[in-house]
């Protein structure tokens, strides 16, 4: 599903060239769940970024599903995610103006499907919501922002999903909830999961997990039963083509 | 439709309510003024076309060509003709022989018109001498004659008598009150009388060798009058004009000159100041957009499905903004005109036209592109990587390229609404001269000093430290203060000015009558008279008869042969002049003397002479000197009876034409002249209802000739109290523009007030406190702005003043008051009001928020 060779991000600053990420080579199959761990400032949100096609690397190249994202316009990336990608973001990213629903209608808006609205209303009854239609983010304590936001991004039928932090801004019980969601969504869509987070118990909930180090890979971990797991979703996914 | 739930979802989130109310200001101050202006315009000019009774005149000292009449027949204008005379109208009886025998008699002024008569405005006449006066749109019908008020006792008749005029009995049927083209030329001499130029024949008045005036009046579409006088100019004969309104009644035309000047600079003003207002809200929304963006992109929009939704969008908004502004204004500018008709006395204003509502349109389409474009760039060009790094910047345009575009725009629209480079380029500079010194002083002043902390202790002091902390972003939100408060400064300064010199020159008691033709005699008796009657009067001046014929000792012909033609422009420059400089040669000027110089006048060049000399010096109007090539040293040598005068020219002066007091062209220390028989003159003011005083003068002084000019005077201060309210009306609609800029510029800062309310209030600061330093804050930066306004404002309106509008420059204490309380007041009001939800927001939705 996601594919990088020796991919390179250095960033210009005042105290001159600074390398993010180096040397990452990474291979991502369909339906895997995988934690990118590190401490703040190794280069976790960085990777997610040039993963999800956010962004593009110094050097180096990314392949998303059958796009080799490296080689496209910005116009093009966006095209590319539009029909592959959803995102939870830790700080939520809902957009104030907009109510609970039509925040989740936002993608199926922009990609022009035609029944939005029912899509919105059906997932956002999935996270628990179905009483919260009408409600400004404002109105809407932390946890049900980030549902919210968890309903956009499956909303979309995305086949990878991107979550950056999602229970940063969240205290722990609320947090695990949210994730027992996300992940429970994660099963029933069968989508890739690639989650960034500096926790290790979220982390051991995924079936593999890469640890980030000063911008380098320095560990990568497949537990046992995520392999299979794997392994069946990926000849399913080859069965329907 | 996606782009369309976008659009209602932002205006129902309040996202667009500065920016709609911005456009929508603009095409409403555009249109409102635009149709203002150009109506207004058209009352006023064919109000003081009245001065004419026609849109033009031609006066000749005799018949034209018939073929003259026959063109401008074809070119469709409505005529009509005037002869202007003097004579004898007598009142008597008849005897048994059925003989006139004469008992009364008086000198006239009259004036016998054609049946169209007048072609533009209206007489006033009344049944019964001094009574109430009704108005009438024609002359007396062959037969009858119709009498000034004073005639009746003077003649000693009724109406209903018969008078006679040179062989021809008329029934004086009626008393003139007023007639449009009462002023100028020798018609204002003695009382008037008005007859039908059908009776003209019978009165055998008329001989070779008459003084008579023919006056030809024409009126039509301005094209039409345009070809008709390009066709007739080249065919006059010396002594014929062509005359309009700025030959008759130059003051009036300056006065609607400057009062157009001013509209046109307020409506330029005002679009500078709404397309601020829209630069500012722009911003703002682009801004706020950001994440909205960033947050689009990365779920799969392109950047060209970006900008078509909020270009789009945008046009909408401009498109639904014209609509309103455009009602708004035709609104407001149809409730002044309901205010302003009943002053201009007017049956019906002229029509709408489509123009206006044009400008407003098209207002609105360069405001957004010159305003919203840069920051919709900046939107396009948003990574979609800031929905993980909220410290990417916009990729989009330039600060220095959305400066310049927004400039291009306000400039390109003011000269385009005003049509005059000269006075965009000055706006303009006065806007770039403001940002460079008030920005400069501004950054001075707030920069961050070497207080730590918040100081959240005291309401000054968190107020203060505020201000030193966004030392920069203040010093900006100071500019724009600043320039929105000199704005409004310099419109106000601007109309003060030009109402105080109108009001200047035409004070309560204005001079209103002149007596001409008074005998060195009765100096002392005139004087005398006058003052007994309680009649505030001028100096007499004395007036000697002379004719200039040699310049530097080269006779007069052949020097002005030297000088080569005149521009056409300037066939006619010096007021009164009339005709060529050659037969202004032969008509001769009136000399006079004087030991100072008079009120009214202003050296230019040169040194006026010492009481009592007798040094052969003198002194010249400034439009003639131009004129005629006359230059300090130059020698003049003047026919005076039978002798030859020459001096030599030691000062020019200016002249106030205007003032109402005799002023002359030529004059000379009073020891030069003293030798030569003299007339003297003078003027006095005579309120309305003491007129029947000139009667008994009349017959104390029988041989002085009295010019009336109080109906004139009349009139020209009412149109000039009418443009005065108009300019006042217009400035009105300038101030909300300049508030909208305000209260969109306070509205811009406001994010990140809200943000540090909200954890200031989170920790415990109090409402009062909170609040009361915003207040505090924007009351002293207003004060600050308006200081610098003042500063600002007073060097514009040098500039406009002495460069643009001609009129002398003063100093205005009062704006350095009024600029920084107006700027504490009014920024600190819109700080207080926008901050209020600041305050009334509970934190902790502020803060989730963020």
């Amino acid at each position: 599903m996601i594919k990088t060779k020796n991919v390179e991000k250095t960033v210009s600053t005042s105290e001159g060239d600074l390398c993010i990420l180096k040397g990452i080579d990474l291979e991502i199959k369909s339906g895997e769940t995988l934690a990118v761990v590190g401490s703040s400032g190794s280069g976790k949100s960085t990777l997610l970024g040039l993963l999800a096609g956010l962004d593009v690397p110094s050097s180096g190249s990314i392949e998303l599903g059958d796009y080799e994202i490296t080689a496209l316009s910005e116009d093009q990336r966006a095209t590319v995610r539009a029909e592959m990608v959803g995102f939870v973001f830790q700080s939520f990213q809902l957009l104030p103006s907009l109510s609970a629903l039509e925040n989740v209608m936002l993608p199926a808006e922009i990609n022009g499907v035609t029944n939005a609205r029912q899509l919105a209303e059906q997932y956002l009854t999935r996270v628990g919501l179905d009483h919260r239609f009408k409600h400004y983010p404002r109105q809407l304590s932390g946890g049900e922002q980030q549902r919210v936001a968890i309903a956009r991004a499956f909303a979309s039928q995305p086949k990878i999903l991107f979550a950056d932090e999602p229970t940063g801004n969240l205290d722990t019980n609320t947090g695990a909830h949210v994730i027992d969601l996300l992940f429970e969504l994660n099963q029933e869509e069968g989508a890739t999961l690639v989650l960034v987070t500096h926790e290790q118990r979220l982390a051991q909930r995924c079936g593999r997990s890469i640890t980030l180090e000063s911008g380098a890979i320095v560990a990568d971990v497949i537990r046992a039963e995520q392999s299979a797991t794997v392994d069946t979703l990926a000849r399913d996914a080859g069965a329907q083509r | 439709m996606f782009a369309l739930r976008l659009l209602w979802r932002d205006w129902r989130g309040g996202e667009l309510g500065i920016l709609s109310t911005s456009i929508v200001i603009a095409v409403t101050i555009v249109t409102a003024i635009s149709l203002f202006s150009s109506r207004l315009q058209q009352s006023i000019v064919a109000e003081s076309s009245f001065f004419l009774a026609a849109d033009k005149v031609l006066r000749s000292a005799g018949p034209v060509d018939p073929a003259w009449l026959q063109r401008a027949t074809e070119e469709g204008l409505r005529q009509g003709q005037v002869l202007n005379f003097q004579s004898m109208v007598m009142a008597g009886s008849a005897d048994t022989d059925g003989e006139f025998n004469p008992e009364q008699m008086q000198f006239t002024s009259v004036k016998a018109a054609s049946d169209s008569y007048p072609l533009l405005g209206q007489l006033e006449v009344s049944d019964r001498a001094f009574g109430v006066s009704e108005t009438v749109s024609a002359g007396p019908a062959p037969g009858q004659i119709w009498l000034d008020s004073r005639l009746v006792p003077l003649l000693d008749i009724a109406l209903g008598d018969q008078v006679q005029v040179g062989a021809k009995a008329l029934v004086a049927s009626r008393v003139l009150v007023n007639e449009p083209d009462k002023a100028g030329g020798f018609s204002s001499f003695g009382p008037r009388v008005l007859m039908n130029l059908a009776d003209i024949p019978a009165t055998q008045i008329l001989q070779p060798g008459s003084r008579v005036e023919y006056r030809y009046l024409f009126a039509g579409p301005p094209q039409s009058l345009e070809r008709f006088g390009a066709w007739l100019n080249p065919q006059m004969q010396p002594g014929q004009r062509w005359l309009g309104l700025d030959d008759i009644q130059p003051q009036i035309s300056k006065s609607i000159a400057r009062a157009e000047q001013f509209l046109l600079l307020a409506g330029a003003l005002g679009v500078g100041l709404a397309g601020i207002a829209i630069a500012l809200a722009a911003r703002r929304y682009s801004e706020r957009h950001l994440d909205y963006v960033a947050m689009m992109k990365s779920l799969g929009a392109t950047s060209r499905r970006i900008m078509l939704m909020y270009a789009g969008n945008l046009l909408l908004l401009a498109a639904l903004a014209t609509v309103v502004g455009s009602a708004l204004g035709w609104l407001i500018q149809q409730g002044f005109f309901a205010i302003l008709v009943g002053l201009f006395d007017i049956s019906a204003a002229p029509a709408v036209s489509l123009r206006p509502f044009v400008i407003g349109a098209i207002t609105a389409l360069v405001c957004l592109m010159a305003f919203a474009l840069p920051p919709l760039l900046a939107l396009q060009g948003i990574s979609p990587l800031r929905v993980i790094r909220r410290d990417i910047d916009s990729g989009g345009a330039s600060d220095i390229l959305s400066y310049a575009m927004g400039v291009g725009g306000i400039g390109l629209l003011m000269y385009w609404y005003s049509g005059s480079l000269q006075l965009t380029l000055a706006v303009l500079a006065g806007v770039a001269l403001t940002f460079l010194i008030v920005g400069t002083l501004a950054w001075y002043l707030l920069r961050g000093g070497s207080m730590v902390g918040m100081q959240a202790g005291s309401m000054w002091r968190l107020a203060l430290a505020s201000m030193r902390r966004r030392g920069l972003q203040n010093a900006v939100q100071a500019v724009i203060f600043s320039l929105a408060i000199m704005l409004l400064l310099m419109l106000a300064l601007v109309r003060s000015s030009l109402i105080e010199e109108w009001q200047v020159q035409l004070p309560e008691g204005t001079p209103n009558h002149f007596l001409i033709n008074v005998a060195e005699h009765e100096v002392a008796a005139v004087d005398a008279v006058l003052t007994e009657n309680a009649l505030v009067k001028e100096n007499i001046y004395a007036m000697v008869r002379g004719r200039l014929v040699a310049v530097n000792r080269t006779a007069a012909r052949e020097y002005v042969q030297s000088l080569g033609e005149l521009p056409d422009s300037d066939q006619d420059a010096a007021p009164g002049a009339g005709g060529n400089r050659g037969a202004e040669l032969d008509r001769g000027t009136n000399l006079s003397w004087s030991d100072t110089i008079p009120s009214g006048n202003k050296l230019l060049q040169g040194q006026w002479w010492q009481p009592g000399s007798e040094a052969a010096e003198l002194s010249i109007e400034a439009s003639i000197a131009e004129r005629y090539g006359i230059s300090l040293g130059d020698q003049l040598t003047f026919q005076v009876g039978s002798e030859q005068l020459t001096v030599t020219t030691t000062s020019i002066r200016e002249v106030d034409w205007g003032s109402m007091q005799p002023n002359f062209y030529m004059m000379l220390p009073p020891g030069l002249l003293r030798q030569y028989p003299a007339t003297y003159i003078t003027s006095f003011y005579l309120p309305a209802d003491k007129k029947l005083f000139l009667n008994q003068f009349l017959r104390q002084f029988p041989t002085i000739t009295v010019i009336e000019m109080d109906a004139m005077i009349v009139q020209i201060r009412s149109i000039i109290s009418q443009v005065s309210r108009a300019i006042e009306l217009v400035l009105g609609l300038i101030i909300i523009s300049g508030l909208l800029v305000l209260v969109a510029s306070v509205q811009a800062s406001l994010d990140s007030r809200f943000q540090e309310s909200a954890i200031l209030r989170a920790l415990g600061a109090g409402r009062r406190l909170v609040l009361g330093s915003l207040v505090i804050e924007f009351s002293v930066l207003g004060l600050l702005a308006g200081f610098l306004a003042a500063i600002s404002a007073e060097l514009s309106v040098f500039g406009l003043q002495e460069y643009l509008l001609d009129m002398e420059f003063v100093l205005h204490p009062w704006v350095w008051l009024i600029g920084p309380l107006l700027g504490a007041l009014l920024i600190g009001s819109a700080g207080y009001i926008t901050c209020r939800k600041v305050i009334n927001t509970p934190p902790i939705e502020v803060l989730r928020e963020l």
